[in-house]
């Protein structure tokens, strides 16, 4: 298969220079399966395969894109897309900055994201993870939700500037096991993110499972008064934190664009907590890298926050040709975070819990619907969900209602940082609109914020 | 090919499927162009086409899609495997709701298809637009435009053909400034839809140049404006942003999908109970909502929905009391089970799908508020004693069962003694939903009522992005806490 796409590229390169249409080709092709629970059952097992084709003409400072979703049988198809977008970029507009046509220096192919194993699994391996997952922790009251996605994604590219040819494959599972209470309206949830199928191991999600429904049967609920508290992030709060810098942060067209809490003048600045490294690291292959970017750039390492200084902003080849700055290799379709773990050795939840504690902690594992009140501040806000704990100093623990907090990241990754985890943790944050798009972040495990202010407090489930 | 559709359900029949429908996508095209700063950044469009596949086997169902349709076969028994393993692991055996069997067509009222307006008129339109915005004070400006088009067939097991051929036209325009303080403000405007039709005619040069003008004013206003205060008062939501307020705390709230639990794994659930079906007092007496999939020029009027069931217009919440819910043919039978009485006579006609790579699940059609007879704007401001003016979606952030929320708008005005005072930046809003709903104090008439059109609610698993309208008046609001 690989051959007939990367033979297809060509043909469609050969067709475009004897039109004389300068053109990029970006093909992507998933095959996705996911089944779905809710109330106990399997409320939808779906799997579509699908191949998209981006064919974006360029003539002097004007592009146009074109995009259909084919098969690789329909060669003649794809040709009259691109005679469609030579035709649309006659038309469009030409912009105030000359773009860039990436033209590839060498073959590169990797395939070192894809486990052929993952690949093969089928229904009744997705359904036997789900049942072990839960093994003996449904009842009548405690229905199991969740999902179990997993596929393979294929990405080529080519571009009329050269004959060489970019293609990356890769596998990728994400499964969120939730058990909730049929009328109480309470949550706990274990997630998972697998690149190999060795990876998947629903035992641990049990164990989390199990833990946080013994806490949620048993414990006492509470309304938490609105105030100060120290509060503990799980990973997937975390990973909601960093992925929207994303976009708010360290991307350089989103700051000249005035999107961005981070300053052009903070580069080299003091920004937060020195407990604070990210690094964008394509070595990850946890991450579901690209060591090349969509334009052929090598990505290597690339530190954006340094012991809480911020390094560097990120800049994709076509906001880097705009505003005059120097491509970073991030015109990617997602980056490769990895937030360095801290000194803290707690892994797990049950660590957490039993660790000696001075003062009252929140943990908050999850937060939901985050959105961004004020770019400029860094300001977000969002909602727990999905096991919070209040951790008592005596050690008892109680079952909080959710809260909301609003805050900006300069407030929780600035000063009052007080710790990270040791232990690192894979979080998928993988959306699915659109294309297949495998994505996550590594994170530590856990990381304490002390004084953060919770703004709202439900009064029951 | 319609032939070939029939067969293979009918086959699919044979081997034990108890309901069997198909939505083939002959065609589906998007036109995107979006202008930035003058740069015709994106100039976009796609085409795709292909069927989707739902299968009911023992009370589960299975699903599978393609792009191509040259092997139905496969693609049905794929379909039909699914279901098999499904019906390993069923709780609640799937039942659908009665329905007719119907053949029947809808097409969206267009008077020019968006596209045949050939390229460079379009890319002409955006420049003057963008002319328009290049003003002192704005620092960026954005002027988009989103056409699309699609035609669908439907057939099912029980007799049921439909054809739909439905084009949408999404414009807006944006400014953005930056203050004295460093932070970015941004003022929009995209166009009620007013009219009979939804096609390029839609496209009002006046109205747009008018809009342009304002936009620019009260973003400049923003600019120099004190912040916001921190305190209770009454807020007057404008359908700038009482439209997203009824989406996502009634709409989203009273997806009977989400009640029932079969999204909690991901957008959550909702706070509303079966048993609050008639007995819970959603709002004050003053609020009247619906879901209407019958308003002329709506991306949330589709003619039937993907069920195979006829748009209709039904009472969600009459005179403050919960009544209804947004309904396909599947959660209603479940509901009622659940419930052991008929709260539901039946589909409500809402279950849509995305694409034909996606299965249909419940979505909101137009979910409206009826016109009050609190008067216009002015008449409610000048019954204010203490308020703030909001518009603009500038940030949204919603519980999990849609019980809370919090709301930052891109501007407000305040209110003092039925006076506007003066503008202030970085308006915000909380609340919890029903109380919020309760205190509403003022519903403006039908001057102040326009129709919002949605084009990017997302919801479910894989994520299906959903096109839809909120017709919405000004609404009033007391002892809301802002500010925060």
């Amino acid at each position: 298969m690989k051959e007939l796409i990367l033979q297809t590229l060509c043909d469609l390169r050969a067709y475009a220079l004897s039109k004389n249409v300068d053109a990029t080709f970006f093909y992507h092709e998933e095959e996705s399966y996911l089944m779905r629970f809710a109330n106990s059952a399997i409320s939808l097992n779906t799997n579509e395969h699908l191949i998209r084709l981006e064919i974006t003409a360029y003539e002097d400072r004007k592009r146009a894109s074109y995009e259909m979703i084919t098969d690789l049988s329909k060669l003649d198809e794809m040709k009259q897309g691109v005679d469609i977008a030579a035709e649309m970029v006659k038309h469009a507009q030409a912009l105030n900055y000359q773009p860039t046509v990436p033209a590839y220096g060498e073959t590169h192919i990797d395939e070192t994201s894809y486990d052929a194993a993952l690949a093969g699994i089928g229904n009744e391996e997705r359904l036997g993870y789900f049942n072990q997952a839960v093994a003996g922790l449904e009842t009548d009251e405690i229905r199991l939700s969740g999902i179990f996605s997993c596929g393979v994604n294929t990405i080529a590219q080519i571009t009329t500037r050269s004959e060489h040819l970019q293609y990356f494959k890769s596998t990728d599972a994400q499964i969120s096991v939730v058990l909730s209470h049929s009328t109480l309206k309470w949550e706990v949830i274990a997630e998972q993110s697998a690149q190999k199928k060795t990876e998947l191991n629903p035992a641990l999600l049990r164990r989390d499972l199990a833990f946080l429904l013994e806490r949620y049967l048993h414990d006492t609920p509470q309304q938490l008064p609105v105030g100060s508290y120290d509060i503990v992030f799980g990973s997937a709060a975390i990973a909601e934190l960093i992925s929207i810098m994303n976009y708010i942060g360290f991307d350089g067209g989103s700051m000249k664009r005035g999107f961005s809490f981070i300053a052009e003048d903070q580069v080299g600045q003091q920004v937060f907590s020195d407990k604070f490294n990210l690094t964008d690291d394509p070595t990850r292959l946890e991450t579901f890298p690209f060591r090349r970017d969509m334009t052929g750039m090598s990505r290597e390492p690339f530190p954006i926050f340094e012991q809480g200084i911020f390094n560097s902003f990120t800049w994709s080849q076509d906001d880097a040709d705009e505003f005059g700055a120097t491509p970073t290799g991030h015109t990617v379709m997602h980056n490769s975070l990895v937030l360095e773990g801290g000194g803290r050795e707690v892994g797990t939840l049950e660590e957490l819990v039993n660790l000696p504690r001075e003062n009252d902690l929140l943990y908050i594992p999850f937060l939901h619907y985050m959105n961004i009140v004020n770019p400029s501040k860094g300001l977000i806000t969002a909602s727990s969900r999905f096991g919070a704990l209040l951790l008592k100093k005596d050690g008892s623990v109680a079952v909080p209602y959710n809260v909301r907090i609003t805050q900006s990241l300069s407030d929780i990754f600035g000063d009052r940082l007080a710790w990270l985890s040791r232990t690192q943790t894979v979080y998928n944050t993988s959306m699915s609109y659109g294309a297949r798009n495998p994505t996550s972040i590594v994170v530590p495990a856990f990381l304490q914020v002390n004084a953060l202010e919770i703004s709202h407090s439900n009064s029951s489930y | 090919m319609r032939n070939k559709f029939q067969e293979q359900i009918q086959r699919l029949k044979a081997a034990g499927a108890t309901y069997v429908d198909a939505r083939w996508y002959p065609v589906e095209e998007t036109n995107q162009l979006m202008m930035w700063n003058g740069n015709l950044k994106t100039v976009s469009s796609s085409r795709e086409s292909g069927v989707g596949i739902r299968v009911l086997y023992k009370g589960a169902w299975g699903f599978s899609a393609s792009s191509d349709v040259g092997n139905l076969t496969s693609l049905f028994d794929k379909a039909l495997d699914n279901a098999r393993v499904a019906a390993e692991r069923v709780t609640f055996p799937v039942r659908l709701a009665e329905k007719e069997s119907i053949q029947a067509s809808f097409k969206s009222p267009n008077r020019i298809d968006p596209f045949s307006v050939p390229l460079g008129e379009k890319v002409e339109f955006l420049k003057k637009l963008d002319e328009q915005l290049n003003q002192p004070g704005v620092a960026q400006r954005v002027c988009e435009l989103i056409f699309m088009r699609k035609q669908i067939v439907y057939f099912d097991s029980e007799g049921s053909e439909i054809e739909k051929n439905i084009i949408e036209v999404f414009p807006s325009i944006q400014v953005m400034g930056v203050d004295a303080q460093g932070e970015s403000h941004s003022r929009k405007f995209s166009p009620s839809l007013s009219g009979a039709t939804r096609g390029w005619e839609t496209l009002d040069p006046h109205l747009f140049s008018e809009n342009a003008e304002r936009i620019v004013r009260e973003m400049n206003e923003v600019l120099v404006a004190e912040t916001c205060p921190t305190d209770q008062r009454s807020v007057i939501l404008l359908p700038g942003i009482m439209y997203l307020q009824t989406h996502e705390t009634i709409g989203h709230a009273l997806e009977l999908d989400r009640i029932l639990g079969y999204e909690l794994a991901y957008a959550g659930g909702s706070f509303v109970k079966l048993g609050d079906f008639g007995e819970l007092r959603y709002g004050s007496p003053k609020l009247t909502a619906r879901a209407n999939a019958t308003l002329p020029n709506s991306p949330g009027s589709f003619g039937y929905d993907d069920d195979g069931v006829a748009a209709q217009d039904n009472l969600l919440i009459d005179k403050g009391l919960l009544v209804g819910a947004i309904t396909g043919r599947q959660m209603v039978e479940e509901a009622n089970v659940r419930a052991g009485k008929a709260i539901f006579n039946g589909s409500s006609g809402a279950n849509r799908a995305t694409a034909f790579y996606r299965v249909p699940i419940e979505r909101m059609t137009n979910i409206n508020i009826d016109p009050g007879s609190d008067g216009s704007l002015d008449d409610i401001v000048k019954n204010t004693e203490k308020g703030i003016i909001l518009d603009g979606d500038k940030s949204w952030s919603i519980g999990s069962n849609r019980e809370q929320f919090h709301f930052a708008t891109d501007i407000g005005w305040l209110v003092e003694d039925g006076k506007v005072t003066r503008v202030v930046k970085n308006p915000t809003y909380k609340g919890e939903t029903v109380p919020f709903y309760n205190s509403l104090s003022a519903v403006g008439d039908e001057s102040t009522w326009e129709v919002r059109s949605v084009d990017n609610c997302g919801k479910g698993q894989p994520n299906q992005v959903m096109q839809l309208g909120h017709g919405i008046p000004v609404c009033r609001f007391d002892n809301v806490t802002i500010g925060e």
